[in-house]
């Protein structure tokens, strides 16, 4: 049945046009990564349009594979230019730029390429061994269960998204009140319509998410306006061939570093809110710890290069992962493949698997195929991509706004979806302005009527809200939501305040409490093992810290925020 | 009056636009049928948005009117200081307002042509040689993609009165 479905899944994908598309969507997301302001989430969001009339596997791969582009696409500018094209490669250039500096940038290269190759292709195994694993998983999620998983998903993001939780919070909130504009889906009865035949229909949520995401974005860039006339970058001429053999050898002599940097990765990705911009960051702090020669990092080593690239590009493997096995979206650009996928009316849940095995399958192998073409792509193309970051700012600007207004058009054929990407458009620069995090409101408005179904779901089986915290799943979302809103604080008073000792240790206990009970409601062995390994980790780091007298120096670590 | 900044006055805003929307909730008509009434959830929201406004309030009254915030370092105070600050995206909101305005009249292709080209212009110039170049930008791209949605993707796009078709 399994091969049944992914040869089916292979004859979807491997067609020619599907597979040039696919090449077109790699190339389109190498160079948006590679244009320094112009994120990979905007060149997915900007993708949504075309795909729209495309079979879903099509348009899926696609939009994988601008992902997957968009992923690899930022080294380049990082190593060559020492800005970086997008925050999953901030991390790369503190060691690339040197590299290409002192007279190696083809070997730089080499590595971020086949660095970010091997990290797609480590995360892409990943995603197809875990991904039905945890939708298995998933499957014994009740709406109560669904309800506090959203809740969950919000939390995090907003903890992760910016300096104030408050604001984060907020933003998520609103994008939640956004969804809730027009006929509710249960009863069909209008909300906040004030009398407007547009408002009635409510907002069509791609235009909300181009509008707060894509527009906003471009009126950020071309706000300086000497900064707009200039060129994204103005090094002089560059010349660089990426020498492969080379690379190949370096990175077969630190391949722990590359698996234990896609791990990083996968495992960033699979959390919701975290992407590639604090993976690269984890990764490089982790290859520094355990390097020894911790001091020649930032001089220009292989290891800087290699940690970041593996690991952002794993990212995206575990993002898909949270997103096809829960349908949750582990990040903004997953998000938007989420709203890929409703808009080709497959609902994303824990049954998607199992009930759209081709379409899954479909994209776990655009996911591999994707990782091929970029590595051929970057290989070939480079001058393209480097002459690409010398274009004006304001160029991009004008043309993508212009596209805008087309591709949103091309949604649902109405006016109304034009103003509601003004609007949003508007809304999103005003909330970049007073300091929201954008990524909060865009998984509100996505994940809004997911809970909003759940919560009827669950208060039609029983009217009692007791389900929300005696049922284990529930209750283990709960439990890690309310440690992830108390995440901010954790990470600000780090290695200063002396209650932050004991916050991984308690998290271990509290979340213990839900495993243990799933095991015991369910006579589940692993669940019971991995509770007692749970409470022993806890239980191992209070004691270590005790027998350390309390110390507060060791704990201090790199700063996790989503960019 | 003292106390306040600009995250206070923001957060006095979002409490004003909380109350107006719950009061707004009260329009919501309650079916006979169903456990969880259409009004329920978006009050959930709002009395959490609610909730954590008055806590940005609060944060932001304790951190005093002369509080640097987030966001707000090197700009200007003056309401021409403003506007010069701001000058680009009122320029982009402006002409995206006038192209949606103007779209049922010059239609898609020529609209999205005109408002490619005087933005490019608005922000990058208005020399002979800036205009020639824009106006080849405008053309080729809103061209282009015009093409592509609608034969490549068969996406009607809307025409205008001025020229019938296009």
């Amino acid at each position: 049945m399994i091969l049944e479905n992914i040869m089916l899944a292979f004859g979807e994908v491997l067609t020619l046009k599907t597979f040039l598309l696919m090449m077109l969507g790699v190339a389109g997301g190498l160079i948006a990564g590679a244009i320094p302001g112009f994120t990979i989430a905007m060149a997915v969001v900007l993708t949504l349009p075309f795909t729209f009339s495309m079979p879903p596997s099509q348009g899926l791969a696609t939009m994988v594979s601008v992902l997957v582009g968009g992923l690899s696409g930022g080294l380049m500018a990082g190593i060559l230019t020492g800005i970086p094209g997008t925050p999953s490669s901030v991390a790369t250039t503190f060691d690339g730029f040197p590299m290409a500096r002192k007279g190696k940038p083809g070997l730089a290269l080499g590595l971020g390429v086949w660095s970010s190759f091997c990290g797609g292709m480590i995360s892409a195994v990943l995603l197809v061994t875990l991904a039905p694993q945890l939708a298995r998983v998933g499957l014994e999620f009740q709406p109560w269960d669904y309800f506090m998983l959203v809740m969950f998903a919000l939390t995090i993001t907003a903890s992760l998204a910016g300096k104030n939780i408050v604001k984060g919070l907020m933003a998520g909130a609103l994008g939640l009140l956004v969804r809730t504009v027009g006929e509710d889906e249960a009863a069909g009865m209008a909300r906040f319509d004030f009398g407007s035949e547009m408002l009635l229909g409510g907002f069509d949520f791609i235009a909300v998410l181009i509008g707060l995401f894509a527009f906003s974005q471009l009126l950020n860039d071309v706000r300086d306006p000497v900064l707009a006339r200039k060129s994204l970058s103005d090094a002089g001429p560059i010349k660089a061939r990426i020498e492969h053999r080379a690379a190949i050898r370096e990175i077969a002599r630190r391949w722990v570093i590359v698996v234990r940097s896609s791990f990083i990765g996968t495992f960033t990705g699979i959390l919701p809110g975290a992407g590639g911009s604090v993976a690269n960051i984890l990764a490089y702090d982790q290859a520094k710890k355990s390097s020894k020669h911790p001091d020649k990092f930032g001089t220009g080593i292989s290891d800087g290069i290699i940690a970041p690239e593996s690991s952002n590009n794993a990212v995206e493997g575990g993002a898909l992962i949270t997103m096809m096995a829960l349908g949750i979206p582990g990040d903004v650009t997953t998000a938007v493949m989420l709203g890929a996928l409703l808009i080709h009316d497959v609902v994303p849940s824990p049954t998607f698997i199992s009930e759209e095995p081709v379409l899954a399958y479909s994209i776990f192998i655009a996911f591999f195929i994707a990782n091929f073409i970029m590595l051929f792509l970057q290989s070939g193309m480079l001058r393209v991509f480097i002459l690409v970051t010398r274009i004006r700012m304001y160029f991009l600007a004008a043309v993508i706004l212009g596209f805008c207004g087309m591709g949103v058009f091309a949604l649902n054929n109405v006016d109304s979806d034009l103003w509601t990407l003004l609007w949003f458009g508007i809304l999103g620069f005003l909330m970049r302005h007073f300091g929201f995090p954008l990524a909060p409101m865009i998984l509100g408005v996505v994940l809004g009527n997911i809970a909003e179904l759940n919560l009827a779901r669950a208060m039609a089986i029983d009217e009692s809200i007791t389900p929300f915290f005696t049922r284990p799943w529930s209750l283990f979302f709960l439990i890690i939501a309310l440690f992830s809103a108390m995440f901010p604080w954790f990470q600000a008073a780090r290695g200063r305040k002396k209650w932050t000792l004991l916050y991984l240790p308690f998290a271990c206990f509290a979340a213990c409490l839900p495993l243990a009970m799933m095991a015991w409601q369910n006579g589940s062995v692993p669940r019971g093992i991995i509770a007692i390994v749970v409470v022993t980790s806890g239980a191992y780091i209070l004691a270590q810290r005790w027998r350390s007298g309390w110390s507060l120096e060791a704990h201090a670590g790199p700063e996790l925020s989503e960019k | 009056m003292r106390y306040m900044n600009r995250d206070a006055w923001l957060a006095v805003f979002l409490l004003l636009f909380t109350g107006f929307m719950f009061w707004a909730s009260f329009d919501i008509r309650e079916p006979d049928y169903g456990v969880l009434a259409p009004s329920v959830w978006p009050r959930v929201i709002l009395a959490l948005f609610g909730f954590l406004s008055v806590i940005f309030l609060v944060q932001s009254l304790r951190a005093g009117p002369g509080a640097a915030v987030e966001g707000e370092e090197d700009r200007p105070s003056s309401v021409k200081g403003y506007l010069a600050y701001w000058r680009n995206p009122i320029i982009c909101f402006g002409l995206f307002a006038a192209y949606l305005a103007l779209l049922p009249v010059l239609g898609m292709l020529l609209d999205g042509m005109a408002f490619v080209f005087v933005l490019l212009c608005a922000l990058g110039g208005w020399s002979a040689r800036d205009m020639a170049i824009h106006a080849a930008v405008a053309v080729v791209t809103v061209g282009g993609m015009w093409s592509l949605f609608t034969f490549g993707l068969n996406v009607l796009l809307p025409t205008g009165i001025l020229v019938p078709g296009l």
